[in-house]
């Protein structure tokens, strides 16, 4: 909300109008400075000037010449403007002054006929947007008086945030409210006597709904003049960014930022009978409002209504039908007290957000609405003329009034330490216009302005509040024993882990399209996944079952911008639409680990080869964080949908099966527009971050090693594993060490078989290997081998 | 091989052996020439050799003495052997060493090497100074129950955060259990305090949702760290202490913080921290930082209020506590000069790998 500071200083004596100082108050006071404008003249030799004489120009129809008189006497001046006649009080630019936007005023000629300054609008100067004709002033100021002596400039205009809590604080009156209590200044509502001529305002009010509306006033004010509101008026609501309609329609809006109280002024002889009810709507009923749109009503709002149907919006936007036009002569002003949640309800549904609205969702004080009321008629008055009728409506519903709360002074030391006492958070409490009496407990009288404050904790934050937060101390609490969880400390052991593999880790939005699932070859039609109810676009309604098309993306994402080698995983949550067995109140959700690795790996083989990503690349992936982790695993060849039926592994931690490893299914890249062999792994993540037993150790062998190769012809379908195993076992403890480091396919190797070569390395824990030992071993090993179908080469 | 002529003293010539074995050493120039010099000194044909084969004809009386000049002379002869054998490889390795050179510009061996996502490492360095307080990391499920969301953090049932417009819900179960995906991970406070006693400190990393459109700095999933402390004693000074030394940790020790009262519906008081500019170290006009205010905000806070300690099943008049939730995203951002949450969310390896 805007301020203007010289408009506050006539709420509070402000003991300083240091920016500075002030924008630490609002600061401090909870109401954060968001934006500041200091507002200077913007002008020079600009003086208040009287139209002596109007006439033709002789050779231009479209301007005037005029003999204006600025104080120096009788001065010629051509002005394009209609708006004004001899006699007019004018704003007068002298020759040589300088208007907002560095624009300076010369001698001209124009058309032959000499023209010695400017007649200024409203908007040249700065002071509004009116543009229509050039400003003329009212109250006879003193002709050649300085025109920057008649407008309220320099002044500084503060934006701030305020709180939801904090209806009262978006009006002047709230914010000198709490700036006195932070001063200890004095604060004032600025006098405005409201005369009155005798008689009853002459309708009557019915308020049918109690739950939506507590109170509401009306006054009559009878031979108004609808008109420009004066200059000072205008010149202040421009400061603070509010448009000027009327002067009646003005008066709302000033009175509104003033106190705010939000008010409503009607054109009573629209009104039809003499009766308003407020009530809910009636299914199929409409409403133009102000901005000419026809709203549909539903039973939830809350409208107001004569005997021709709904006349206005409650707390929101006036009906078109009585809106206050040129021809307004008799106004109803009214201030009513709006229920939150039904115009909080009201404006969403018609998406008609006001600052009416705003205030009236927040709670606006009951017991300001006739103080309102009386102060928007006074001001009607001064400036729109008419009458004021004595007699007001003002229906209670719901009764109002300050409430009591006791506040124990421990609760106050509890939270913010031992340097309060019952003197001092009196002090503070007085100066929010809070009654204390009682020393411990304190009971405190809440006037109805601040109903955020119900208890005793509310109270402990108004004095922190105002005592200064900047003003404590900065302990650390005595504290407990922290620390990472083992399986966090695996977590950031596994992430290092894949660091160090070279991959990086990706962060997806947790939705994923139905189109991508069956592209990975998942049978889904999507009514099987947990559902955003209201999602905002199509795109973010389906929570990913598999963290895999996010990836795939990526993949995709970063090929097609050049890179060409992508290492990627992911860890996070997938959800189920099946209830989570440990709480069935929530669907199942649960973190999965993911990678996928495309083009160069960065490294080379055996064989001197730049490895690219495939599937081998995948279960090195999956060996490496194994070891890191110290996971046993079993892998068997596995299958699933998404991953290449003859290079997938089955990954089995502790009898389950945790996920796969291994290539992406061709159909599965080609769907995803991704180049080239993509390793992909998905695994769940809990039992790789189960904490494993601490190994034991075991004493080196003092006695030296025997090295040997063994190349065997075996079938296929037989694994690398198994054949180390056998031949492994057959050693009987002796194989200190076993290592493919060749597999060959091709000539010499029969169709569906492949040559393994392993190197074996022997050593005893207790004795030096004999050869004639060495030998035995060695035939045992290939004897072995046989069990899983495997010859020696060349045998 | 030839003996010792009968007309050659044995001595003397041992003696010229000895004389010129130091010209000849030195004038070899390599291991090779060398290794021929010591052959033709200490060899069968050398005269050392010849006096050695001639010992056996030697007179008895003179045995001794030539035998003695022998060993000098062959020692001597390989002393200086070694001597220039030592230094001939000491430049011989010099050479090499000096073709051995590298450029040591050119990148040939490279070790892959992933980055962790910015995000991650954000939250992992925020997690561990507070785990250097003693706090405990915890977590909560994603798809909560609005219970955990709104009610039981005194949310009124009319607050716009519950709102279809700005809170996600799910299309499941029981809608008596309004299931949504939380947009706070303070859901985790009563989760957590429900099935623990105090005193409870924790920090809550995880992922939140609102129904946001994505912008430069809008994401409808963001990361939240949602910190509590509930204890014995607790004092709104320990709050300001505790984010005071999280600045120090994370910006550096000449950071300062200020505490300004705002509003939230789950702590009384509440704050906005505030923590000085750690570019431009306060004030320095159009700063890409802080844009000149001095001051960054980066996180709501406060004291956890009475409703949600009873809500949780604690004594508001036994304990107290604060609370407070920061945006990884955020703070990652001001940090590294980071123009849009947009690039948090595409992948891009020329993002990820920045920030290693």
């Amino acid at each position: 909300m805007k301020i203007s500071l010289a408009w506050l200083q006539e709420f509070i004596d402000l003991p300083t109008t240091d920016v500075d100082e002030l924008s630490y108050a609002f600061d401090m006071l909870g109401h954060t400075v968001e934006g500041l404008e200091r507002l200077d003249a913007g002008w020079s030799d600009v003086y208040v000037g009287e139209v002596l004489e109007v006439a033709a120009h002789p050779d231009a129809d479209k301007v005037r010449v005029c003999q204006v008189d600025s104080g120096t006497g009788p001065t010629q001046i051509i002005c394009g403007a209609w708006n004004f006649e001899t006699g007019a009080t004018v704003a007068v630019a002298r020759p040589g002054a300088i208007l907002p936007g560095d624009f300076e005023i010369g001698q001209r000629t124009i058309r032959g006929v000499e023209s010695n300054g400017m007649i200024c609008s409203e908007k040249e100067l700065g002071l509004g947007e009116d543009h229509a004709g050039i400003l003329v002033l009212d109250g006879a100021p003193q002709i050649g008086t300085a025109f920057a002596d008649l407008v309220e400039l320099p002044d500084v205009v503060f934006d701030l945030e305020i709180t939801t809590n904090r209806p009262d604080a978006l009006s002047i009156l709230g914010i000198a409210r709490d700036l006195g209590a932070w001063f200890d200044a004095a604060t004032h509502i600025p006098l405005l006597e409201l005369s009155t001529v005798p008689g009853d305002t002459p309708i009557s009010v019915e308020i049918a709904d109690p739950s939506g509306c507590r109170r509401f006033t009306a006054r009559e004010i009878r031979g108004v003049t609808v008109g420009q509101s004066p200059l000072g008026v205008r010149h202040r609501l421009h400061k603070i960014g509010v448009r000027s309609v009327s002067n009646v329609v003005d008066v709302t809006n000033y009175v509104m930022f003033e106190l705010g109280h939000p008010l409503h002024a009607f054109d009573a002889d629209t009104i039809v009978g003499d009766h308003l009810v407020v009530r809910r709507a009636t299914e199929g009923e409409t409403l133009e409002t102000l901005d000419h749109v026809t709203r549909q009503l539903s039973t939830d709002d809350l409208i107001i209504y004569d005997a021709a149907g709904p006349t206005s919006m409650s707390g929101t936007m006036g009906g078109a039908r009585s809106e206050v036009s040129g021809d307004t002569t008799r106004v109803i002003m009214e201030a009513a007290s709006w229920d939150p949640p039904t115009i909080m309800h009201m404006w969403r549904r018609h998406d008609l957000r006001s600052e009416a609205a705003t205030r009236f969702e927040r709670g606006v004080d009951p017991a300001l609405a006739d103080v309102a009321n009386q102060r928007a008629s006074a001001m009607v008055q001064q400036i729109a003329g008419g009458e004021v009728l004595e007699g007001a409506v003002d229906e209670v519903a719901v009764g109002f009034g300050p409430w009591t709360v006791e506040l124990e002074m421990v609760e106050v030391t509890r939270l913010l330490g031992e340097g309060f006492d019952a003197a001092g958070v009196k002090g503070i409490l007085e100066r929010l216009g809070m009654e204390v009496t009682g020393s411990d407990p304190l009971n405190v009288t809440v006037p109805t302005f601040r109903p955020d404050l119900t208890r005793p904790a509310d109270l402990v934050e108004e004095v922190a509040r105002i005592h200064g937060y900047d003003k404590f101390d900065a302990t650390l609490p005595t504290g407990s024993a922290g620390g990472l969880s083992p399986q966090q400390s695996r977590q950031r052991l596994l992430n290092s882990t894949l660091n160090g593999a070279g991959l990086s880790q990706a962060i997806n939005l947790p939705f994923v399209s139905v189109e991508d699932l069956q592209g990975l070859g998942l049978a889904t039609d999507g009514s099987d996944l947990l559902t955003v109810r209201n999602p905002l676009r199509e795109e973010e309604s389906k929570l990913r079952p598999t963290i895999l098309p996010g990836l795939l993306n990526d993949l995709r994402y970063n090929q097609s911008h050049g890179n060409v080698s992508v290492a990627l995983f992911e860890y996070g949550k997938v959800f189920s639409s099946d209830p989570d067995p440990d709480d069935p109140r929530l669907p199942l959700q649960y973190d999965r680990l993911a990678w996928a690795v495309v083009g160069d790996v960065g490294l080379r083989g055996l064989d001197g080869t730049e490895l690219k990503a495939d599937g081998p690349l995948s279960l090195a992936i999956w060996r490496h964080i194994a070891g890191a982790l110290g996971i046993e695993a079993t892998l068997t060849p596995g299958s699933h949908p998404a991953f290449h039926p003859g290079r997938t592994a089955a990954i089995e931690v502790g009898g389950m099966v945790i996920g796969h490893a291994g290539e992406l299914a061709p159909t599965a890249a080609r769907s995803f527009e991704i180049e080239g062999r993509v390793a992909v792994a998905e695994l769940d993540l809990a039992p790789l971050l189960e904490p494993v037993p601490p190994p034991l150790f075991e004493v080196p062998s003092v006695y030296p090693h025997v090295d040997f190769d063994l190349s065997f012809l075996v079938s296929d379908d037989v694994g690398a594993r198994a054949l180390l195993e056998v031949t492994t076992q057959a050693a009987e403890g002796l194989v200190e060490e076993a290592r493919v480091f060749d597999q060959f396919r091709g000539d010499g190797v029969g169709e569906g078989s492949k040559a393994l070569a392993i190197r074996y390395r022997l050593r005893a824990s207790d004795r030096t290997l004999e050869q004639k030992e060495i030998g035995a071993v060695r035939a045992a090993m290939i004897e072995a081998a046989s069990e899983v179908g495997a010859r020696l080469r060349g045998a | 091989m030839s003996n010792l002529p009968p007309d050659m003293d044995p001595i003397a010539t041992l003696d010229e052996a000895i004389g010129s074995a130091p010209a000849e050493i030195a004038g070899a120039a390599s291991l090779d020439e060398l290794e021929a010099v010591e052959t033709s000194l200490l060899g069968k044909d050398s005269a050392i050799g010849s006096v050695r084969r001639s010992m056996g004809g030697l007179d008895d009386e003179l045995k001794p003495k030539v035998g003695a000049k022998l060993n000098e002379a062959s020692e001597r002869i390989s002393e200086l052997l070694a001597d220039r054998r030592a230094e001939l490889a000491a430049l011989e390795e010099e050479r090499r060493l000096g073709e051995e050179m590298i450029d040591v510009t050119l990148e040939t061996v490279q070790f892959p090497a992933g980055a962790l996502h910015l995000v991650q490492q954000t939250i992992d360095e925020i997690v561990d100074i507070f785990v250097g307080l003693g706090y405990q990391v915890v977590a909560g499920p994603e798809a909560d129950l609005a219970y955990y969301s709104f009610d039981a953090l005194n949310t009124p049932p009319t607050h716009p955060a519950r709102w279809e417009q700005d809170t996600m819900y799910l299309d499941w179960g029981d809608p008596a259990d309004e299931i949504n995906l939380r947009p706070h991970t303070s859901t985790v406070q009563v989760r957590w305090m429900e099935t623990h006693d105090p005193p409870v400190y924790v920090v809550v990393p995880g992922r939140c949702y609102r129904r946001d459109t994505i912008d430069a700095t809008h994401l409808p999933v963001f990361y939240q760290i949602e910190g509590l402390a509930v204890d014995e004693n607790i004092q709104f000074s320990d709050l300001k202490g505790t984010l005071l030394h999280f600045a120090h940790e994370f910006f550096g020790p000449q950071s300062e913080v200020r505490l300004r009262p705002h509003f939230f519906p789950f702590t009384e008081p509440s704050a906005e921290l505030d923590v000085s500019c750690f570019n431009c170290d306060g004030g320095e006009p159009g700063c890409r930082v802080c844009g000149g205010a001095g001051w960054l905000e980066l996180l709501g806070c406060g004291m956890v209020d009475p409703f949600v300690l009873e809500a949780a099943g604690y004594d508001p008049a036994k304990v107290s506590g604060f609370a407070f939730g920061l945006g990884p995203e955020r703070v990652a951002m001001a940090r590294h000069g980071i123009d849009s949450l947009r690039h948090f969310i595409e992948n891009d390896v020329r993002f990820l790998k920045q920030f290693r």
